[in-house]
């Protein structure tokens, strides 16, 4: 199980690292990690989507050079909401992915801003908003639909084929 | 296992809180290094794999955009031969109407130029059809020239198209002479597409290969001084009244694309038109 943690989480962090780059759209890219923690998260519970949270957060943080602990935090905080929650939410729907997965990446910014702001950290809330939250979340809204639609696609085959 | 699971989640906050608080006081550094020494060595890794993924990556892209361009450029080369092709075959037919003006232009007679339709080249009868007619005013029996030489005459007349004998159909005769020796004789077709000289043996003991052959005038169905061939080879008979010289035809009947057709009578001698060495 750890080993699964590990190689998902580091995976997202490559991901994040190479194809991230790639995806960007717009000077817009998509938090691959998040999606990978939500992910996560939703299959495996709460502790392991705040572990994994914040082990992909706080590899974030080292490698843009922010402050230490805050995309650890948040991500961890997503990564248990999501996994305490996940048994009540239908997300084989596309319908609910989308939004759920822009939702939760506008709460994730928010959470961000806030703890930034909890520490005095000058960040003009409406351009963060504007350039930088809604058009990351509504990209990984759409990536993650993709990507969990391809991830069940990929189980049916291999179901098929066992 | 839910209370484990906030049990996580308070540690977590805990241990973010607290980075965030020692690098707000100043101790970042030592927190920092704390992290650098496990995380430096995965971020190293990170970045090795995310040069090598990019450059695959890189090379990928590089490699299907030359698969394009080669498409691209192996399109435009097609297009370029068939345009080539058009420019040689334009640049050609250009030459061949140029010659044809220039001859139009120095000959003394009433002409009309015409584009060859048609060709029958069965053995039998040896002919070309040419798109001028009753239309025209062509008459039957018109001399039809080209840059070259003679080429025949217009046996039938359409409405739209005539018909032209060539000179190596087996019923053509045309009355000619050797330019050097003014031998007087007879072109006459042959059945196997070639033409022949036919000429009393007094007349023409002087006869030599590479002798060139023209018409005479004689008849007054054909201009004098056309070329017909050059001596390919003599057939000496002996005794025989009649001799024979082979001929090699001044023009390529098979090839020949556009004529001249003399609409003006044939009472003069054109030979001057003619680029010829005798």
């Amino acid at each position: 199980m750890r080993t699964f943690l590990a190689i998902a989480v580091l995976g997202g962090g490559v991901a994040h690292a190479t194809v991230g780059s790639a995806l960007r759209i717009a000077d817009v890219a998509p938090d691959i990690p998040l999606i990978v923690v939500v992910l996560l998260a939703l299959r495996r519970g709460p502790e392991f989507g705040c572990g994994a949270g914040f082990v992909a957060g706080l590899l974030q943080d080292l490698a843009t050079g922010g402050l230490l602990g805050v995309q650890a935090l948040t991500k961890a905080v997503i990564g248990f909401a999501i996994g305490a929650l996940g048994g009540r939410l239908r997300v084989s729907q596309p319908l609910v992915q989308v939004p759920g997965l822009v939702l939760l990446s506008i709460l994730e910014g928010l959470a961000r801003f806030g703890l930034l702001q909890l520490f005095h950290f000058p960040a003009p809330f409406g351009e963060l908003m504007t350039y930088v939250v809604l058009p990351q979340a509504l990209y990984n809204g759409f990536l993650g639909a993709a990507l969990v639609l391809a991830l069940a696609w990929a189980e049916a085959a291999k179901d098929g084929t066992s | 296992m839910r209370t484990r699971a906030l049990a996580l989640l308070g540690v977590v906050a805990g241990v973010c809180l607290l980075l965030l608080t020692l690098q707000m006081r100043g101790h970042a550094a030592g927190a920092s290094d704390a992290l650098a020494v496990i995380t430096t060595p995965v971020q190293t890794v990170l970045a090795r794999v995310n040069r090598a993924t990019l450059g695959i990556w890189g090379t990928y892209r590089d490699w299907k955009n030359v698969r394009n361009e080669n498409r691209r450029l192996r399109e435009e080369t097609q297009k370029l031969r068939v345009e080539a092709l058009r420019v040689t075959e334009t640049d050609s037919e250009n030459a061949r109407l140029r010659r044809l003006l220039a001859l139009k232009e120095s000959l003394p007679l009433e002409t009309m130029a015409g584009e060859i339709i048609a060709r029958e080249w069965g053995g039998w009868v040896r002919s070309l059809t040419v798109n001028r007619g009753r239309g025209d005013s062509v008459a039957r029996l018109t001399a039809v020239i080209a840059p070259e030489g003679l080429v025949g005459r217009i046996v039938d007349v359409r409405a739209g198209s005539s018909v032209v004998q060539v000179l190596t159909d087996p019923t053509s005769t045309v009355g000619a002479h050797v330019v050097r020796t003014r031998t007087p004789g007879v072109v006459e077709g042959e059945p196997r597409g070639t033409l022949r000289f036919k000429y009393m043996a007094r007349d023409g003991s002087g006869i030599q290969v590479g002798d060139m052959v023209v018409t005479s005038g004689l008849g007054g169905l054909f201009p004098g001084g056309i070329p017909i061939g050059r001596v390919r080879a003599i057939d000496d008979r002996g005794s025989a009244l009649f001799h024979y010289a082979q001929l090699a035809p001044a023009v390529d009947f098979a090839r020949i694309d556009e004529v001249l057709l003399l609409t003006g009578g044939a009472t003069r001698d054109v030979a001057a038109s003619f680029k010829n060495d005798g």
